[in-house]
């Protein structure tokens, strides 16, 4: 499980594939803030349910691909 | 540069922009029988010309054009908009290779492809089919890259490769990871990746509706091999490095009225005659002739010279006159495609095509109104349906009105959307931590709506194809300040806005004040100044890091200019101190100065070479002695 839920808040931790897509796109309803610090890769899948739900994004990525490429774009939405 | 080259360039352009223009009018008044002639003229006279050289791929396609426009203009086939759309994408082809001849000398790599491409969409139209849709049209297109890379604000000495790369929907089923994918180019300098927002109720996570635009710097043949597997969903554009200083680059060209020309002939010719005057002086003063009498007839001549050398300036400024028309005449197109990628139907009407400003002026204004223009078309006018919803036509108006004010040209872009919205303003600069909430707060609604030319700010909520993130009006009001003009916003909420561009319409004699600032004198605009005033130094008091003093019951900072300029020598705080006070962003602000000496009238010399992008200078100018003056930008300088 690398899509967790705790609270208002969702944490993707580690490699966050294809499946984890719709699991995420689930709980968005519920959450207000989705935290990366910990997420290594998300697949396009993944990505796709952040961009088009637009939640806050809270804490930048370890990986330095995500903080450099895709935590900005995510940040920006919101 | 050959001259028969050089031209055609010139010609080309006219045609292009003539037909062009005809097409779009063609739009408006469908089967008009003089635009259609008109276009077919300029585009048959286009193919002409290009036959005289080696440009295969343009060739045949305006050979195509012109076989479409001759079976509209004989009725035997009826005008479509995929017939316009085909035509008017072979003119704006045809304007980028005479960009890419100007600037290089040839066509660029990809001009087969896309020529064969385009001429195959105009063969398709002329057979009565309507052309392949889908990915093969869009190989055509290559405007988005052009839109990207200033966007993005990409800048660069080496050749770069810019990427769009949109998944197959069924990507995800196929077990693609296109993120994946991305993550594997070699050498990123830009992404951009986006999805259009969620449909709660229908969301299909596992239909992949991402679209990614990307840069790299490293070799085409790396970025191709780290996108073979999705070769067939990715355009793979390489970039010149050239393409960045296109605004410089061509049309330093100029075509003048003959009368503009016999005029300076005939200033010349007295010029001679005054001349001879002179020799007359000599003869008399050396036949011992009284000083008072050599004086008077000195005076005489140095009168008339003076008369013509005025006249010589005006006449060579008259000469570097252009109107703005065909730089706003380039427009109309760029605005239909902008305004067709969102969706969005948008008339442009254009005033004003008669006024005339230096040919600097005019060639430097295109890039920031075109960059205005896709502004108002991305963030003021709204989506069809919301304006329907507010009571407005759906399609939306925008003009465009240049007007010339006393020694000014002012342009105006005004649209009839949705307006500067303040509340949203600095809800947005929050958002981007530009300015502390309390900061915000205490700024009144003119203050707040001077928050859109920070760097970095954009009122987007999302990222379109057009102007999200990286283009900033900032970059407008560097632009227009770089020509000695202002940038200035209105508009109401809801009703529309309007971004008035206020530019010398001759670059070359400003009025400024000399100043001396830790020793050395400096030129300052006078336009740069509000007032200047007098300060004693008890009444300067120091506030956290810096100084402010009390003017008419305002609290103003104060700057010194040696400081701003690193110089030693701060003046000494006892004694009255000289200040100019500057309007910036609204404020006034004061700069202190060692003194406050004469104003001039110059000519200017914007700089060049190394210096061009100096900071805080607007340019240099001789003085009668001899001397280089440095002239300089406050606003830019304290900004």
């Amino acid at each position: 499980m690398t899509v967790s839920k705790d609270g208002d808040r969702v944490a993707l931790v580690g490699d966050c594939h294809v499946e984890e897509a719709e699991t995420l796109f689930g709980v968005m309803a519920e959450v207000r803030e989705v935290d990366l610090t910990h997420c290594r890769h998300m697949h396009g899948a993944v990505l796709q349910v952040l961009l088009s739900c637009r939640p806050k994004i809270v804490g930048a990525p370890d990986d330095p691909f995500l903080a450099k490429w895709v935590n900005p774009t995510l940040a920006a939405l919101t | 540069m050959d001259d028969l080259l050089k031209q055609f360039l010139v010609e080309g352009h006219e045609l292009v922009q003539q037909a062009s223009e005809d097409l779009l009018a063609l739009e408006r008044s469908p089967g008009d029988a003089d635009l259609i002639d008109s276009a077919f003229r300029s585009i048959h006279t286009l193919k002409g010309s290009v036959g005289l050289f080696d440009l295969g791929p343009m060739s045949e396609a305006l050979h195509a054009a012109e076989d479409l426009l001759g079976a509209l203009r004989d009725g035997s086939l009826q005008q479509t908009h995929p017939r316009i759309d085909a035509l008017l994408a072979s003119v704006s082809q045809s304007e980028r290779w005479l960009e890419a001849l100007e600037r290089v000398g040839e066509l660029p790599s990809d001009a087969v492809a896309v020529g064969a491409q385009l001429t195959r969409q105009l063969r398709a139209e002329l057979a009565g089919a309507t052309a392949q849709t889908g990915a093969a049209a869009s190989a055509v297109d290559t405007a988005w890259v052009a839109a990207f890379m200033a966007r993005q604000d990409v800048r660069t000495d080496s050749p770069v490769v810019a990427v769009r790369y949109r998944p197959d929907s069924q990507s995800y089923f196929n077990g693609d990871d296109p993120l994946a994918v991305v993550r594997g180019v070699p050498r990123l300098i830009a992404l951009e990746v986006e999805a259009p927002p969620a449909d709660p109720v229908n969301y299909d996570a596992f239909t992949c509706t991402l679209a990614f635009h990307l840069i790299s710097d490293a070799p085409v043949d790396a970025v191709r091999a780290a996108l073979r597997f999705v070769a067939d969903q990715a355009e793979i554009v390489p970039v010149e490095p050239a393409a960045a200083q296109r605004p410089n680059a061509g049309a330093r060209s100029l075509r003048v009225d003959a009368a503009r020309i016999d005029q300076l002939v005939d200033l010349v010719d007295e010029l001679v005659v005054a001349k001879n005057g002179l020799a007359l002086v000599t003869g008399v003063a050396q036949a011992g002739a009284e000083m008072a009498e050599v004086v008077a007839r000195l005076r005489e001549t140095q009168a008339s010279i003076d008369r013509i050398a005025g006249g010589l300036h005006r006449g060579v400024m008259a000469v570097r006159m252009t109107p703005l028309g065909p730089v706003m005449r380039r427009l109309p197109r760029l605005v239909r495609e902008a305004a067709a990628s969102l969706g969005k139907t948008v008339d442009l009407s254009i005033e004003g095509h008669e006024v005339e400003a230096d040919k600097a002026i005019a060639d430097g204004v295109f890039e920031p109104l075109l960059h205005i223009l896709r502004n108002a078309v991305d963030h003021g006018v709204e989506a069809s349906h919301a304006r329907v919803r507010a009571g407005k036509p759906a399609r939306a108006t925008v003009v465009l009105r240049a007007r010339q004010r006393a020694d000014r040209v002012v342009i105006e872009v005004s649209d009839d959307g949705r307006g500067f919205d303040p509340t949203a303003i600095r809800a947005a600069a929050a958002r981007k931590g530009l300015m502390s909430d309390e900061a915000l707060s205490g700024l009144d609604d003119a203050q707040a709506l001077e928050l859109i030319f920070l760097p970095g700010f954009s009122t987007a909520d999302g990222v379109s194809d057009l102007s999200g993130r990286g283009v900033g009006m900032d970059a407008v009001r560097a632009a227009v300040g770089r020509m000695g003009g202002q940038v200035s916003l209105s508009g109401a909420p809801g009703v529309g806005a309007t971004v008035a561009l206020s530019l010398p319409s001759t670059m070359v004699m400003s009025r400024i004040v000399l100043v001396r600032a830790g020793g050395e004198r400096f030129g300052v605009a006078i336009d740069d100044l509000i007032e200047t005033v007098q300060v004693a130094g008890d009444c300067i008091v120091p506030v956290r890091h810096g100084r402010a003093f009390v003017l008419r019951d305002r609290t103003i900072p104060l700057l010194d200019l040696a400081d701003l300029l690193g110089l030693a020598g701060g003046e000494d705080a006892e004694g009255h101190r000289k200040v100019l006070i500057v309007g910036s962003r609204g404020e006034p602000i004061g700069v202190a100065v060692g003194s406050i000496d004469e104003r001039l009238e110059v000519a200017l010399r914007p700089l060049s070479g190394l210096l061009a992008r100096a900071p805080g200078v607007l340019g240099t100018t001789m003085m009668g002695d001899g001397q280089v003056l440095m002239v300089l930008n406050l606003t830019e300088l304290i900004g």
